[in-house]
């Protein structure tokens, strides 16, 4: 969104109180991480062991896709993609769906490419037609999720055993499938988003949209191209899940928008566009998977999480806000 | 597009809720025999009064130019508060509970909005899943029944023939809302503040306190809606509200509100309301899965918004965003 324009001399400012802090905000990640690992040794023996640590990365490895999806709507300034759960479920029930139909290979292709074209009606109306993408992205998920229902009749798919499946349920030197695709995806997508044009052209978009767009940056496209990004790894991610659960519902990726949101802004990517990078969202994946880990330890029940993850959403673009216009009077 | 398309489109898009009733009422007709009765009528109104209090809450919210997405959220825990209060408090004094509980979240939203200078999208955005999260923690995930259940039977009997008291307190509430927009300096207020936030400010017009106020507004109408429900159904359930946010808004765009601020009216929120629930028991009364329901409401609403935004066409300058940012510097 055209957000930067209505705060003149927030933006040029901004780069010089970054390179202050720069030394404390690079390695304020690890330091949360390596805290939340002392504070879970305190709690359970059984935190710091490897398995439990691959377990944990296992966990959120699918939706950590989606929070490198939406780590490029943020950073072009689209906010946030709240169709994230009914992408997730329409790649997911395709992907066991149409296993009998095609086999699992070609079905897993179908499940993404289905998740994409919802991402494709997201990009369309918000970086062609320009409607707010909370409510655009809050309706078309709400209309995928009732077809992904009506598709199913509300009941469970079930995965046919096959040697693919068990090859992404399984482990590949000792880790998850998943945990290597997260991986790989993200170090794949950290150098399209910092070392090409494309990349480039999401955080001009997302710093200044009108003068991108009269610098010839293909500003619509690039917004669109966010979205459907984030459709295609959220398909992604219901595929994965799928595959390891054996099954598929399509409440499977309920919460997930609020996980990778607040992944992104815990990574220090603005919500408001023209800051953020992938690695970055990825630790804010690790820090996310390792509270809810924590909590799960303790003994607090599961929508704790879910508490935990809107209140550090709250702080953190509370924060946001005041350094903005901390730097915008500067 | 040919310009007596462009005519004709844009007439649809500006009557459009009378062309959405008709189109309700001449198929209801023709395929259900007792659909236009007033029986039909009554059971529609009595219906629409839960989410129709959701919508009148959003109402002035958007003609500010604000969003509230934690209504659904909120509703949830009011209905819960009504119900679970009941054997401590009795029946009437936990109904005002759940009225307090939801004026109390919306003052939360308040504060994060007007004083944290948060953007209201992302502030209840976060809010949502809190309170969702809350809701469910609270009631360790159950609904609870109530203690009183004759109590809150009344409130869905005959009234005056084609209402129930339930109907007949939101029919009230909107008449009301629209006095107060229409006829007084402060509702007037809004629209000024909803259409150039800096102007308003110019004019000496508080906006802080505006757009607090309907904050608090928007939580005592999901209140009013929570306990509503709940007393009627003798259940308060943490999902309550949960699926109600994009029927609610999509009844308010139906009544032609502009999610850009600056217009909108609450009895054109009540025909909006009406319709869409006329369209939902014609559904019902045509055997179609519930399912179906979101899809339709993902469709109307992403449709509605699409045309708002290209019949109203001002070049996409002035968005929610921008006065959500505007905000700030208030």
């Amino acid at each position: 969104m055209t957000l930067q324009t209505s705060e003149p001399g927030a933006r040029p400012a901004a780069p010089a109180a970054f390179s202050a802090g720069s030394l404390l905000s690079m390695l304020s990640i690890p330091l949360a991480i390596v805290a939340l690992m002392v504070l879970g040794s305190f709690v359970s023996p059984s935190f710091l062991t490897a398995r439990n640590l691959i377990n944990i990365l296992n966990a959120y490895s699918a939706v950590g896709l989606a929070a490198i999806g939406s780590t490029f709507v943020a950073v072009c300034g689209g906010l946030a993609d709240l169709s994230i759960p009914a992408n997730v479920a329409m790649g997911a029930l395709v992907a066991l769906g149409a296993q009998s139909l095609v086999g699992p290979v070609p079905a897993a292709l179908l499940g993404i490419l289905v998740a994409s074209l919802g991402g494709l009606i997201n990009g369309v109306l918000i970086g062609y037609v320009r409607i707010n993408p909370i409510i655009v992205t809050l309706g078309s998920g709400f209309l995928l999720l009732g077809l992904a229902q009506l598709l199913v009749g509300g009941g469970i798919v079930y995965a046919e055993p096959s040697a693919f499946g068990s090859f992404v349920a399984g482990n590949l030197l000792g880790v998850p499938v998943s945990v290597w695709i997260f991986f790989i995806v993200a170090l794949l997508l950290h150098v399209v988003l910092s070392r090409t044009p494309f990349g480039r052209w999401n955080f001009a978009v997302g710093g200044n949209y009108e003068a991108s767009a009269a610098s010839a940056v293909p500003v619509r496209f690039t917004k669109a191209t966010a979205f459907v990004l984030t459709g295609l790894l959220s398909g992604m991610c219901g595929v994965l899940i799928a595959l390891s659960l054996g099954q598929a519902r399509p409440i499977i990726g309920a919460g997930y928008e609020f996980v990778a949101i607040t992944a992104v802004v815990i990574g220090g990517t603005s919500l408001f566009g023209g800051r953020g990078s992938i690695l970055r969202t990825v630790g804010g994946v690790i820090i996310l998977a390792l509270i809810s880990n924590l909590i799960v330890l303790i003994g607090w029940p599961t929508p704790a999480t879910g508490l935990a993850t809107g209140s550090i959403l709250l702080v953190v673009v509370a924060i946001d806000a005041y350094l903005r216009r901390r730097t915008g009077t500067q | 597009m040919p310009a007596s398309l462009k005519t004709l489109g844009s007439l649809v898009v500006r009557y459009r809720l009378l062309v959405m009733l008709a189109g309700v009422l001449v198929f209801g007709g023709f395929t259900q025999d007792d659909f236009l009765t007033l029986t039909t009528f009554q059971s529609i109104l009595d219906r629409a009064a839960v989410v129709g209090f959701l919508a009148l809450g959003l109402t002035p919210i958007l003609i500010a130019g604000q969003i509230d997405l934690s209504i659904g959220s909120v509703m949830s825990l009011a209905a819960y508060a009504a119900i679970a209060l009941q054997p401590e408090l009795g029946s009437l004094p936990a109904a005002f509970a759940g009225l307090g509980v939801g004026m109390l979240a919306g003052a939360i939203n308040a504060v994060i909005v007007v004083g944290f200078k948060v953007t209201s999208l992302v502030a209840t955005l976060a809010t949502l899943l809190i309170g969702a999260s809350l809701a469910l923690l609270i009631s360790n995930g159950q609904p609870v029944s109530s203690a009183d259940p004759m109590f809150g039977l009344a409130l869905t009997n005959e009234f005056l023939t084609v209402l129930s008291p339930r109907s007949a307190l939101f029919i009230a509430a909107a008449l009301v809302m629209f006095v107060w927009l229409k006829a007084t300096p402060s509702g007037r207020n809004l629209y000024a503040v909803g259409s150039s936030m800096p102007a308003a400010i110019s004019a000496g017009i508080n906006v802080n306190g505006y757009v607090a106020g309907i904050f608090v507004l928007s939580g005592f109408c999901a209140g009013a809606a929570g306990v509503l429900q709940a007393l009627s159904a003798a259940t308060g359930s943490p999902l309550a509200g949960s699926a109600l946010l994009i029927p609610a808004i999509t009844a308010v765009v139906i009544g032609g509100t502009r999610l850009e601020g600056g217009r909108g009216s609450s009895l054109a929120t009540l025909g909006g309301v009406v319709a869409l629930g006329a369209l939902t028991t014609l559904s019902e009364y045509n055997g179609i899965p519930s399912y179906t329901q979101a899809v339709y409401t993902g469709l109307i609403l992403i449709l509605l918004i699409t045309l708002d935004r290209i019949a109203g066409g001002n070049g996409g300058k002035t968005t929610r965003t921008l006065r959500s940012a505007a905000v700030k510097q208030a």
